[in-house]
């Protein structure tokens, strides 16, 4: 019913795109983490130029965005592959989002526990690590999660450079073959199961974080 | 950087930027018309109604966007019902929409507290009416923000639209770097037109907010 | 409690992040030259298009097609490395302008406004624009019947910027120019033709050709709609030395028969009697 040769683009898609979208929220949930905390109190400049970054970024579809780092970059000298492009593209799309869920999260840390751990002599790195990160990190992660579900859904824009993800892969096949509802069909189911486990994988933590330090 | 090309083809870049304006303007308020009656059948009691209707907007918010609008650019034919680019266009960025915004709008009702049901129906206010002057002026209100950042999230969500050969703002940046070889000034231009629009959303939702806080909202 | 720790390598994961995606940028960015300061760096680097069949396209995960054929031959030929980019045509000759590629070695169509910015080498095949339309249309006979029909041609295509050309010939039949529609690749144009969306499609002969070699049932060749022109690589204007290089590998190519029966397997048929030197649509000589 399915031909081989379908199957194995199909597979191949696929990888690309779990490959671009894990590469993305790894490295933008990094991103976005270091753009929250230096946006903290202090360096005036930098929380200015961070904030306008935020603002243009979330203000940017992923498609153009894509175009603008892998046809637009050369031009200034900073050349990459198309792979390589789409990760740098879904990394810079989330970190905008992801910096906004840690700063909330961050901000509703309360003092107290802060206080309270450099009253025992922590720095603030220690303290960081040890007290509040964990915490936020679980608060948190509801919103991570969704931010990973909707950046697997703007993983596509990378076809418009080149790389062959899940959603190239189906027009291709469509495009040679003039079948489409096989190819197309099967992305679809494979979309949903994708995200269906992510909510599904956020519900589990979430109740076993709950269950284990009562609340989240 | 050339933006000399920028300054000669400014014509095809604000056409494109209208088209963008336009596919918005009008998905978003069909998205938004749409959704209330979904939002209605979602807060129904009977199962029958609700579990169809949940499962097709699950569906909806579970694959991107750019694949409904292959969906509906691609599989249809095969069905007999081929429409063009631009139907297809709207019709997914209407339907995705209205997934969304339903789902935003249903929330927004369900936290509404029941007093201001019970009371208005108290005061003699039932079915159609009641939901047309007490339920629906709260839920939008309090829903505005949201609804707003969807809003911001269809803007965006447009831009997958030059796929299909739709002559929206980045399509034409796309088409004049490919033409004049400038992609950096393009693409550029086209970020700083989406922030803009964005911005201009995100103020009108501002409004939104500071006249709901003047009726009373928190 | 004693889960508080439990990213104990935060500030490693960052480094090792920051430093892993350094190391990733620095082994992509290659930026081009002419020839000696390719010979210098030790590779070069090309830009093919990624789905233009017959001349380049995907084939079950492999590049395939005339010019990856041409490219297999060039890697062993050059005494140096070369390394291969694919990517939409949107992004390739403006790659080539920007010096992100050293060479657009893809089956892109000389122009006169192309050839403002660009160098080009002796031709590889012919790039006569024709129509494609339906078989059994029997609106389409002849180009006047044309006027006012939908149609598709590719964004960023040379028949994109030659539009006026084939208005023009349409007003002189009395006609006008119907709607256009720009897509990303050719074979979308086909298979919106085949849907219905537009009713023509101005395409190269060559992947015309190939379409209907293989969907003899569904399409048919009409006629030319603008001057003759042809198919050849490009380097960035003034990279005169780079681009005879490639022309000494393509003469080569063309005296010992390989291209002739390259083009046969790929295009259908060889093209014998291309010009030596590039030409501009009209077999019109360069302007230098």
């Amino acid at each position: 019913m399915i031909s081989e040769a379908l199957a194995a683009e199909v597979a191949r898609g696929t990888l690309t795109t779990v490959a671009v979208s894990v590469a993305g929220i790894a490295f933008g949930m990094v991103l976005g983490l270091v753009l929250a905390l230096l946006r903290g109190p202090g360096y005036l400049v930098l929380t200015q130029a961070i904030a306008i970054y935020i603002s243009v970024i979330r203000a940017t579809p992923v498609v153009t965005l894509a175009l603008l780092i892998f046809f637009g970059l050369p031009a200034l000298g900073l050349a990459v592959g198309p792979f390589v492009a789409g990760v740098l593209t879904l990394t810079i799309n989330t970190s905008a989002f992801q910096a906004e869920i840690w700063r909330a999260q961050l901000n509703d840390f309360p003092r107290g526990q802060r206080e309270a751990a450099y009253a025992f002599g922590m720095t603030d790195f220690l303290a960081f690590r040890r007290i509040v990160f964990p915490q936020v990190w679980r608060a948190a992660s509801p919103a991570l999660v969704n931010e990973m579900t909707l950046l697997l859904k703007g993983s596509p824009a990378v076809a418009v450079i080149g790389v062959v993800d899940l959603t190239r892969v189906a027009v291709r096949m469509s495009s040679v073959t003039y079948e489409p509802l096989k190819p197309f069909l099967m992305a679809t189911v494979i979309y949903i199961a994708i995200v269906m486990t992510l909510i599904a994988a956020q519900r589990t933590i979430e109740n076993r974080l709950v269950r284990k330090y009562g609340t989240l | 950087m050339r933006f000399q090309i920028i300054i000669d083809e400014w014509p095809a870049l604000a056409a494109g930027f209208g088209t963008t304006i336009w596919i918005c303007a009008v998905s978003g308020v069909m998205s938004l018309l749409l959704a209330l009656p979904v939002a209605a059948l979602l807060m129904a009691r009977r199962p029958l109604i609700v579990w169809p209707m949940r499962a097709i907007i699950d569906g909806l918010r579970a694959i991107p966007f750019l694949m409904l609008v292959f969906l509906f650019y691609y599989c249809l034919p095969v069905f007999g019902l081929r429409f063009s680019s631009w139907t297809c266009g709207l019709v997914s960025l209407i339907i995705y929409n209205t997934a969304y915004f339903a789902e935003i709008l249903r929330g927004a009702w369900a936290h509404l507290p029941r007093e201001q049901e019970e009371a208005g129906r108290a005061f003699g206010f039932y079915g159609f009416a009641l939901t047309r002057r007490i339920i629906l002026p709260q839920i939008l209100i309090s829903a505005g923000p949201v609804l707003g950042n969807q809003m911001i999230t269809l803007i965006k969500n447009s831009a997958f639209l030059m796929v299909i050969t739709i002559p929206e703002l980045t399509f034409t940046a796309n088409q004049l770097q490919a033409i004049y070889f400038t992609p950096l000034e393009t693409m550029l231009v086209a970020v700083l037109l989406y922030w803009l629009l964005c911005s201009a959303v995100e103020g009108m939702v501002r409004v939104m907010d500071r006249v709901s806080m003047v009726r009373g909202h928190e | 409690m004693n889960n508080c720790g439990r990213f104990t390598n935060l500030k490693g994961i960052l480094k090792a992040s920051l430093v892993i995606s350094a190391m990733v940028v620095a082994a992509n960015i290659a930026m081009a030259g002419a020839l000696d300061d390719i010979k210098k760096r030790g590779y070069m680097v090309v830009a093919t298009e990624d789905n233009y069949p017959p001349f380049e396209f995907i084939q079950d995960g492999k590049p395939a097609g005339l010019d990856h054929e041409l490219y297999e031959l060039l890697k062993q030929w050059a005494p140096f490395e070369v390394r291969q980019q694919i990517l939409p045509w949107q992004g390739l000759l403006a790659g080539v302008a920007t010096g992100q590629f050293d060479v657009a070695l893809s089956a892109g169509s000389i122009t006169d406004q192309r050839a403002q910015q660009l160098d080009f080498t002796m031709p590889t095949a012919e790039a006569t624009y024709y129509y494609v339309k339906r078989k059994g249309d029997e609106r389409i006979k002849s180009i006047k019947d044309l006027s006012g029909l939908p149609f598709g041609t590719q964004q960023g295509s040379a028949m994109q910027q030659r539009l006026p050309e084939v208005e023009a010939l349409l007003q002189k039949l009395g006609g006008k120019l119907g709607r256009v529609s720009f897509y990303v690749s050719y074979p979308d144009a086909f298979q919106d033709l085949a849907f219905g969306r537009v009713d023509y499609v101005i395409a190269n002969v060559v992947p015309i050709s190939d379409l209907i070699r293989k969907r003899p049932g569904e399409f048919e060749l009409g006629e030319a709609v603008a001057s003759v022109t042809y198919h050849a690589w490009a380097v960035k204007k003034g990279n005169k030395d780079l681009r005879d290089f490639l022309d000494q590998f393509l003469g080569e190519q063309r005296k010992n028969g390989t291209m002739a029966k390259l083009q046969e397997k790929w295009l259908g048929k060889s093209f014998p009697d291309l010009p030596w030197v590039p030409m501009l649509p009209g077999n019109r000589p360069m302007p230098d």
